[in-house]
């Protein structure tokens, strides 16, 4: 299936993917909407940004206790009027890719259109058939901070 | 309550831990926008004439503009004023990274800090909650590890801070604020005003959300902005260097300011260019929030001398300054120099005024190695120079004389002001000016003292005579080397400035890619607040702002007598390269400027009239 793929070293931390994401759904601009996040450690200037990987196996669905997170269209997605609010689903992500705020916000990949992508100033971005990533930003960080001689 | 905004205003007390918040007064929004305007309109209403700079009586202002925090191109910037230290008038400093929209998600557009601290602290505001904290085990470090240091006891790796470095604490009149650890807003000294309150950093957060007044047609101004960055002829070369591409095309143009302005031309310049530095050192490039652009670059050096050494930049002010200025051919000491100010916390631009005045004058004969503690301060001592960054962060030895900046440091020592490159003594930039006479206007005449950015005619920098002649009927304000219509230009250019400083997008894109005139900006403007100015309207608001700004240095004493150059720009041409056999004719140049403004060509300061038509009469009876 298609993923949004993320190329760490592109990464500018400029954080347009997460208004751009919270403005298409929302109509308004704010980080806590944001269905992506972008990680930083501004020592080195890293940046990655995290949004829903579509695992195989979803620890949060598997965890959340109304069960209104579930599969739609082969997409994690989250059912509104179930969901309380609790934020175990943003605990238990493997990836810190669920955002509680009010209700939990997973990435819907834009109904196969995904915004963030398409606005991407730096290519970072791209929506491409792959297997789920399972590179944490922390590991992203360390394996770019060797690649390019920091100490 | 207005779409755009935040809405509020947080104003701290530090002596007691008192705040309050008010909301934006929609008036002063109509008037002057946001960000340095906001900033400007209560400075001069609150900080009175002769108010001490590090006094508790002096105020801190953080404003940011009505674009920041939404997905408008580069909306990312905020202007911190207070008195300055460093010049006696009007301070600011404007910086991008993501401490502004931040400040706008926790509900604010304007926070002032008031007071000062009964011991070392630091202020956390978190939306509606605002705590004065301890600062121990904060309190003497650098840049870097307060900003570590803070989001560690907050147990917040999402916090935005603004933080000041050692060199503060230790009042080094230069000290800047740092957003992002090295989104430097270091001008004037406002770190050292924010420490001298003994407050080391402000740290927000907040979840809130902007809204804008009109979603659609904003989001179409966007795309459209958006797609004229990306396609503009300078995107790549912005993306790959930054304003580090400047560096060669002023050496080229002859204006590359060289062993402290003695010389245009660097025989080393490629050597140290934008070029170099993109293709041997840098790594990645980085951006402000929302930026299209992302032109910042990280950098890494990887073997010799400097190994281990990182850091994000460095700008052409940055680059220029460690390298032409001092007559260092070494890049990586530049690279070097750059992440040390950094973690310090200082202005670079006067730290290395103030050490390219004392080489000067070493070399000249004029400073002998007694005087400077036994420092050999040749051209391009690269030991000297990394001492002198920091002895002056410390404020000891020599260091401590060059702390004060190159201009007190002139008077204390007795050497006189010609090798001073300042206007009321704030540090110039690395353009100069006999081969760009409009910016030496600019300088001469700044709000904040010498300084580019409050107008930065880049137009000169093309020297085509047609564009002048369309924008102003003068062909001569376009032409790099003439002293004739720079008075329209820069009037217009500091208006255009103040209006982008205002609504707090990046001026380097919006104005000198040319993308965001004044029908746009009052276009945005409309989009995101509802509030809707006709084109002379917004105008006016950038004289308005300017003005007002000049007004706060009237009254503490400058004019006519004060708006001038460093002698050399107006006695002595360079005789090499393309900006040779010329100098400023700077007295032409301030009646036409005066002239434009309908300012006193006496006094230069705005006649009654010219106060009345911006709204301004209140502020007449200040006029000595």
């Amino acid at each position: 299936m298609k993923r949004i793929k993320v190329k760490a070293e592109l990464c500018a931390g400029c954080r347009q993917c997460e208004m751009v994401c919270s403005f298409e759904h929302f109509n308004k601009f704010s980080p806590s909407l944001a269905r992506i996040t972008v990680h930083k450690e501004d020592r080195y200037g890293l940046d990655y940004p995290v949004a829903c990987r579509q695992c195989n196996e979803c620890p949060p669905i598997e965890a959340c206790p109304e069960q209104a997170l579930s599969r739609k269209d082969g997409l994690t997605w989250c059912s509104w009027q179930d969901c309380t609010g609790c934020g175990i689903c943003e605990k238990v992500c493997t990836y810190d890719a669920i955002k509680v705020t009010d209700k939990a916000l997973v990435c819907d990949q834009c109904g196969g259109d995904p915004q963030c992508v398409a606005r991407c100033p730096t290519g970072t971005l791209e929506y491409a058939e792959m297997p789920p990533s399972t590179e944490t930003p922390v590991e992203a960080f360390s394996r770019l901070k060797e690649e390019w001689g920091f100490e | 309550m207005s779409k755009g905004y935040a809405g509020k205003v947080l104003r701290i007390n530090v002596s007691d831990g008192s705040y309050r918040t008010d909301p934006l007064d929609m008036n002063e929004a109509r008037q002057y926008i946001g960000g340095r305007g906001f900033n400007a309109a209560k400075l001069y209403k609150e900080v009175l004439a002769g108010t001490d700079p590090l006094g508790p009586d002096n105020k801190l202002m953080v404003a940011t503009g009505p674009l920041v925090g939404t997905m408008f191109p580069t909306a990312s910037r905020f202007n911190v004023s207070a008195r300055s230290p460093l010049t006696g008038i009007f301070g600011d400093t404007n910086a991008g990274g993501h401490f502004a929209p931040e400040m706008k998600f926790a509900g604010y557009d304007q926070i002032i800090v008031e007071g000062k601290a009964e011991k070392p602290s630091y202020i956390s505001i978190r939306e509606d909650v605002v705590e004065i904290r301890n600062a121990d085990g904060i309190w003497g470090s650098t840049v870097f590890e307060a900003d570590i240091g803070i989001k560690k006891q907050l147990k917040d790796q999402w916090t935005q801070t603004l933080i000041c470095g050692p060199a503060a604490e230790n009042g080094v009149m230069y000290a800047g604020l740092f957003a992002n650890q090295v989104r430097a807003a270091a001008r004037t000294g406002m770190g050292t005003v924010m420490a001298s309150k003994n407050i080391k950093g402000i740290a927000v957060r907040g979840t809130g959300a902007i809204e804008v007044h009109d979603p659609d047609g904003f989001k179409e101004l966007v795309l459209t902005l958006e797609g004229e960055i990306r396609n503009h002829e300078q995107f790549e070369g912005r993306r790959l260097m930054g304003t580090t591409r400047i560096l060669m095309m002023a050496d080229k143009g002859g204006f590359l300011p060289t062993r402290n302005y003695t010389q245009g031309t660097f025989e080393h310049a490629s050597e140290v260019s934008g070029e170099r530095l993109a293709a041997e050192y840098n790594v990645k490039g980085r951006g402000c929030f929302a930026c299209t652009i992302p032109c910042s670059r990280i950098y890494s050096i990887r073997e010799g001398q400097f190994k281990g050494v990182h850091g994000e930049g460095p700008e052409y002010e940055s680059l220029g300054s460690f390298t032409s200025r001092l007559g260092n051919r070494d890049i990586e000491l530049a690279l070097t120099a750059n992440d040390l100010c950094n973690q310090l916390g200082i202005d670079i631009l006067s730290t290395v005024g103030a050490i390219g005045w004392a080489m000067e004058l070493y070399e000249d004969g004029k400073l002998s190695k007694e005087e400077t503690g036994g420092l050999e301060l040749n051209w391009g001592n690269k030991e000297a120079i990394i001492t002198l960054i920091h002895q002056i962060s410390k404020r000891e030895g020599f260091g401590d004389i060059l702390a004060d900046g190159a201009f007190k440091a002139a008077e204390k020592l007795g050497k006189g002001h010609d090798a001073v490159i300042a206007v009321k003594g704030m540090d110039l930039i690395m353009a100069d000016p006999r081969g760009l006479k409009g910016f030496g206007l600019g300088y001469a005449v700044a709000t904040r003292g010498g300084d580019h950015l409050r107008s930065e005619p880049f137009i000169e920098l093309a020297d085509d005579p047609s564009i002048g002649q369309e924008m102003f009927g003068a062909p001569g304000a376009s032409m790099r080397r003439s002293d004739v219509g720079k008075g329209k230009l820069i009037t217009y250019f500091e208006d255009w400035c103040a209006v982008i400083d205002a609504l707090q997008p990046c001026k380097n894109i919006m104005q000198n890619m040319m993308i965001l005139q004044f029908p746009r900006a009052a276009e945005a403007l409309e989009l995101a607040t509802g509030i809707k100015l006709t084109e002379q309207e917004i105008m006016d608001v950038g004289s308005r702002i300017t003005t007002v700004e000049r007004m706060f240095g009237i009254r503490e004493g400058i004019g006519r007598k004060d708006d001038t150059v460093p002698k050399r720009f107006t006695d002595t041409p360079l005789t090499e390269g393309g900006s040779s056999d010329t100098v400023m004719d700077i007295e032409l140049m301030l009646d036409e400027y005066y002239t434009e403004r309908g300012w006193s060509l006496e006094t230069g300061h705005p006649t009654p009239a010219a106060l009345r038509r911006l709204g301004l009469d209140h502020l007449a009876g200040d006029l000595a």
